[in-house]
């Protein structure tokens, strides 16, 4: 018998619908799609609540998805049911939820910024599937304009330069337009500054004149792809950017009503087509591309891939070096001390595969392990004093590729420990974290410290470390030097919470 | 180009109901169909004044200054309606009273009118008065404040009284005050038939009316009174009732209110025989009627309810030989479908071919226990149909079901309300069509879970899910799992059923989405391929042809020398053969003894071939208003099938008109060309029953041998 999945997506605009058939490791046939506006984003981005009407309408629509589902017989564990940027922003979030839950039994999973990233991505990467090698020869963008959001991946040679969730999109604008902008010239100037500042940020982390490739997705864009683009394959489409540009000059001067009668939209996305066109354009200008490559996919495919792909080991490590690119990249806009934070990176990995057993932590922890010794140290781009904190601040207030909010979190804790002698406990952030993660926090911050004793000279003189745990000790067998003098004094200083947390002595040889 | 030229789409429409009179008229026709004939000339004008004329009328107080496409007024059309009207009606009415009934008689099946019936039949007509119908009937007093209400569409006898002189009256509740006009009004009754069979000793037939027995017995109902006058008539009224589109979840009770309001709307229409001339006069005030809309009569009256005649057992050789249903040589009744559809289409054309495919269809899939949802659109269904049995049963075995039911279907309102409020009964999800819009679309979706994945049956037609009017209209339909088609279908649905805003389809076009749109792109199309060596094509076959932007578009396609076959039924406002606009389109009617329902339409598209069927006629209406679907048709055989079946319309020559620049119809004939004649139905029919035929004789010839191994 074969699968179906389902996914109900809860967005700015409206609540969509993709169910699908599984038809082999990673493939699938769409066999049901429904979209029905409501206006949540309009709600979220003007009074900050989602309103009562709004909550009824989506409860009516999750109903009647409901019904439409049963006709699939699909099984509640195979539904998917998230929220984008708007739900996310919303301060009733919670309320909603759960009358969404009491209402329609639907769990709702609140999908933040990041997230989507990681999700666009693999959709991305689904749908390109063989032209991956021009991502790799090029610096290219993968850039998603939403309602609430704009979801952006810059790219080195198909390396994972940065990740951007930016607080802008298509509702917003809109909004901004009809109250404080009043004209549409005012709001395009604003926008038009907006991504300027947004270029010019983005370009201490990937020089944007350099991106040849321009990749998309999206409802607005992909209509675009359909009236002025060319079909290169079923799922994607190529728009040259002079075509583009006279397209949405065109479509500028277009009223609502003229958008919905041309190209079969309903009025609120009729709305919003041009503006979100016009975003398209400005950041297309900043770059170099001289085409815009639109995918036929979403993030309701992401989520359906992460669903039913097998962890397939080598797409894995794919994604996780993706990951250290971006946190990599992260740490060379701070200037970090790139062979130090190499250093304890790998002496942190080799302490943790040593005590692989006697752990408890997943492969997971092992990654936020390995970002947080990556960046510990970025804070010292403000001051060298404290600059745990800073780091803490810093890693906290980024994105990393592929890690959400609560990844962040836990790693900016586990940074903010690697030196020090504050208890952690009384710690308001600390405290806030689930059980779980507190413990998370505890052990990965007493492997990052040992990491980063043994390195305190920052000169790498430690060229292999052989970890051995023999009784009640563990022993550090190092190679490379004999003069290890610092490294023991700082173990002696920072050795603390590992002795503490697991009950081993340790021993530097 | 300008002053392009259209016809009138009323006008037009009464030429259809002259041609429909013209196979009446025909002596190659049966005598009893060409009864039949009478009555669905004398229904399709009741429903046509109902509508058209009201409308018209409104339209003719509204907007004073509007003029359609063809420059008339709404008072000119009025006018020349009626003039046209009156032609008709008159020839309908002299050929069924002084040229059918006499022939009839002489094939032993006899009117006899209540002047002629003797002694016995005298006796008879007494009797079942007395018991039968005087119980029924209700005289309705004329001289209150407000004038009776006169149902629509129903006959009634209206009598003219007297006082006898020298009796006092007695006092009864029927008694006119209005001594200067005592005037009481009777309603036919609708629950016993109009015919009513006397007895025959000779072998013949006879039969009379009940508004004969009505007319003759008529004073009985007023004891003290002497009849004067008295006035067969019927009277259309305006049946045209916006419903509250915005009243949601209580659109039935908005429908409801809509029937009780249509009972007392305003009279368009009067039809009546040759009685009392003051009586004629009393009602033309007093139903505020003009001259115009008086439609009077010699002898009988009110042909649409004449159908039972027609039906009369025997009399074979009155009626048309019979025409099997056929069922489609690749199915076995006995399998499902489920197997022949995974590698192949299928075409069914009714009423050729049966009916049963299709109820065999639903009804597997309601038992079927893979089967996991059906979806269906019906528009014209009966209450009893097999149909909504399967629909039923399907819900109670645990399928999902939705049916999309359109209250809105012009006339079958009541009954729609009825049936599916059973059908919520079962557990089906009923849809009450789309606020503004018309379903008019036929689809039918299966989902069945297989052993290698979900798979969608999906069922097209140009004609409703109807198996009664299957008997009767030609239709064609398609069965098909084509997954592009099935993924159009799944979100068809969705769009109709409230799952979803609007969604561009892939292969299937849609109304009011793009339809009419994708129609006109096609013939621009043609048009870009068209050069004088290489002449595009098109040929369309449909009921009515009343969009102005889609005859625009053929105008310019003929001018590009496009060649465009057109058959159309019903309404044409194209004028074709006019220089500079139309000269290389040919239009054709075909009225035979199945009505044309089909919907075809072919594209030589530079070669690669398109041919779409479609529920959709080319009219504003059904490219706006409704929610209509064209499909391709894209299996190599069956494309084939139906070129072939579209260029046999065209060849046509002897149930065909051709329609002339100056908006006449002349009616094709074999010896205008000394050609050999073709009709088209007859040869539809014997195809089918040749292809049956070698079906049979194809059967294995193998001897079962009964003896011990």
């Amino acid at each position: 018998m074969v699968a179906l999945e389902a996914v109900l997506e809860i967005g700015s605009t409206g609540i969509r619908l993709m169910a699908c058939e599984i038809t082999g490791l990673g493939t699938w046939n769409v066999i049901d799609r429904s979209e029905m506006p409501v206006p949540i984003g309009s709600d979220v981005f003007t009074t900050g609540y989602v309103s009562k009407e709004t909550i009824l309408q989506c409860i009516k629509i999750l109903k009647r998805y409901k019904e439409q589902l049963n006709g699939w017989a699909i099984e509640e564990n195979h539904i998917q049911v998230i929220a984008t940027s708007a739900l996310r922003e919303a301060r009733n979030r919670d309320t909603v939820l759960d009358r969404i839950l009491v209402k329609t039994g639907f769990r709702v999973k609140v999908i933040d910024g990041i997230e989507e990233n990681r999700l666009m991505y693999i959709a991305v990467l689904d749908a390109l599937k063989e032209s991956l090698p021009t991502l790799r020869e090029h610096s290219s963008v993968i850039i998603e304009i939403g309602g609430g959001s704009t979801e952006l991946m810059l790219m080195d040679h198909g390396k994972m330069a940065a990740v951007h969730s930016l607080r802008l999109g298509t509702v917003i604008i809109e909004q901004n337009q009809q109250t404080a902008l009043r004209t549409q010239k005012d709001a395009h100037r604003f926008l038009e500054e907006f991504i300027r500042n947004t270029g010019v940020n983005l370009s201490t982390e990937l020089k944007l004149e350099r991106i040849k490739t321009f990749i998309t997705m999206g409802a607005e864009i992909l209509l675009a792809a359909h009236s002025c683009g060319t079909k290169l394959s079923d799922r994607i489409f190529s728009i040259t950017r002079e075509s583009f540009f006279s397209f949405v000059s065109e479509v500028q001067d277009y009223t609502p009503e003229e958008c919905m009668a041309r190209f079969k939209i309903s009025y609120n996305d009729a709305k919003l087509f041009g503006v979100g066109l016009l975003t398209y354009k400005l950041f297309l200008n900043l770059t170099s591309a001289e085409e815009i490559i639109v995918t036929d996919t979403s993030i309701r495919d992401g989520i359906i891939l992460s669903r039913i792909t097998a962890p397939n080991a080598e797409l894995q490590q794919e994604f996780f070096s993706q990951i250290v690119a971006s946190a990599r990249n992260l740490g060379k806009r701070y200037f970090f001390d790139e062979a130090h934070a190499n250093h304890v990176r790998y002496t942190a990995l080799t302490l943790f595969d040593a005590m692989h057993k006697e752990l408890g932590v997943s492969d997971h922890g092992r990654l936020l392990l390995e970002i947080a010794a990556l960046l510990h140290d970025v804070g010292t781009y403000i001051r060298a004093g404290d600059h745990e904190l800073h780091s803490e601040y810093i890693i906290s207030h980024s994105d990393v590729f592929g890690l959400n909010k609560d990844d962040m979190n836990i790693i900016s804790q586990v940074a903010k420990y690697h030196r020090g002698s504050k208890s952690l406990y009384g710690e308001a952030a600390f405290s806030a974290l689930s059980r779980n993660d507190r413990v998370l926090v505890l052990k990965l911050s007493a492997i990052l410290r040992v990491a980063d004793a043994l390195d305190r000279s920052h000169s790498q003189k430690i060229k292999e470390l052989i970890p051995e745990l023999r009784g009640d000790n563990m022993i550090l067998r190092v190679e490379g030097t004999q003069d290890t003098n610092l490294e023991r004094i700082a173990l002696e200083e920072k050795g603390d919470l590992f002795e503490s947390v697991f009950g081993y002595k340790l021993l530097l040889n | 180009m300008k002053n392009l030229k259209f016809f009138n789409r009323e006008l037009s429409w009464i030429e259809f109901n002259a041609r429909v009179l013209d196979e009446a008229l025909s002596d190659e026709v049966p005598h009893l169909e060409r009864l039949r004939f009478l009555a669905i000339v004398s229904s399709n004008f009741d429903e046509f004044f109902m509508i058209r004329v009201a409308g018209l009328k409104r339209k003719a107080l509204e907007e004073r200054g509007w003029k359609d496409a063809s420059g008339f007024t709404a008072r000119q059309q009025l006018l020349r309606i009626s003039k046209r009207a009156h032609e008709i009606l008159n020839a309908q009415y002299s050929f069924l009273n002084s040229v059918l009934f006499p022939k009839l008689a002489s094939c032993r099946l006899e009117y006899v009118p209540a002047a002629s019936y003797n002694q016995e039949q005298h006796r008879f007509v007494q009797n079942l008065f007395k018991d039968e119908i005087f119980p029924l009937l209700t005289p309705l007093r004329t001289d209150f404040g407000r004038f009776p209400h006169i149902t629509n569409m129903r006959l009634h006898v209206a009598f003219l009284l007297n006082p006898l002189v020298d009796k006092t009256p007695v006092k009864m509740p029927f008694m006119p005050r209005n001594e200067s006009f005592p005037c009481a009004i009777v309603q036919v009754p609708s629950s016993i038939s109009r015919v009513i069979w006397l007895p025959s000793p000779d072998g013949k037939t006879l039969f009379t009316l009940v508004d004969d027995v009505i007319t003759l017995f008529g004073s009985q109902l007023f004891p003290g009174y002497r009849v004067k006058e008295s006035l067969l008539f019927k009277v259309v009224c305006d049946a045209d009732f916006p419903v509250d589109e915005d009243s949601g979840g209580n659109f039935i009770k908005a429908m409801k209110k809509v029937l009780q309001q249509r009972k007392s709307s305003l009279p368009v229409y009067l039809e009546c025989n040759s009685g009392g001339t003051k009586l004629k006069a009393y009602l033309k005030q007093k139903l505020g009627l003009s001259a115009d809309d008086i439609y009077s009569i010699n002898g009988v009256i009110d042909a649409s309810t004449l159908t039972e005649i027609a039906e009369a057992d025997g009399f074979s050789e009155l009626k048309y030989p019979v025409w099997k249903e056929y069922y489609p040589a690749e199915l076995d009744p006995d399998q499902p479908m489920w197997d022949i559809l995974k590698h192949k289409d299928i075409l069914l054309n009714v009423p050729y071919q049966s009916f049963g495919p299709l109820i065999s269809f639903i009804n597997n899939a309601s038992r079927d226990p893979d089967v996991l949802a059906i979806k269906m659109t019906l528009y014209r269904t009966s209450g009893n149909s097999p149909i909504i049995q399967a629909l039923e049963r399907a819900a109670r075995n645990g399928k999902q079901v939705t049916a999309f039911v359109e209250l809105k279907a012009r006339f079958d309102e009541r009954r729609n309300i009825s049936w599916a409020a059973k059908l919520e009964q079962a557990g089906v999800i009923v849809v009450y069509g789309i606020a503004n819009l018309k379903v008019h679309a036929k689809m039918l979706l299966v989902v069945r879970r297989e052993q290698n994945g979900i798979r969608r049956y999906v069922h097209l037609s140009t004609g409703n899910y109807n198996d009664k009017t299957a008997r009767q209209y030609s239709d064609l339909s398609l069965f098909t799992t084509n997954p592009d088609i099935a993924n159009d279908a799944t979100l068809f649905f969705n769009m109709i059923s409230g799952y979803s805003a609007v969604q561009v389809l892939n292969t299937i076009s849609m109304a009011p989405v793009n339809l009419k749109e994708n129609l006109l792109a096609k013939i621009e199309r043609e048009i870009r391929f068209s050069s004088p060596e290489n002449p595009g094509f098109i040929m369309a076959k449909m009921n009515s042809l009343a969009d102005e932007d889609i005859i625009k578009a053929l105008y310019r396609a003929s001018c590009a020398d496009v060649k465009i076959l057109l058959n159309v039924r019903g309404i044409c406002m194209l004028v074709p053969g006019i220089k500079k606009q139309s000269e290389n389109i040919r239009v054709v009617s075909v009225i035979d003894r199945y009505l044309e329902h089909s919907r075809i339409f072919y594209f030589q598209n530079g070669g690669a071939e398109e041919i779409y069927l479609s529920s959709a006629d080319w009219m504003p209406r059904n490219l706006e208003r409704r929610v209509e679907i064209m499909f391709p048709v894209m299996q190599k055989d069956l494309c084939d099938r139906l070129k072939e079946l579209l260029e046999l319309y065209f060849r046509d020559n002897t149930k065909s008109s051709e329609l002339q620049s100056n908006g006449s119809w002349k009616k094709l004939s074999p010896a205008l060309n000394g050609e050999s004649p073709v009709r088209v139905q007859e040869i539809l029919y014997k195809g089918f029953k040749k292809s049956a035929k070698a079906i049979d004789a194809s059967q294995p010839l193998e001897f079962v041998v009964r003896r011990k191994d």
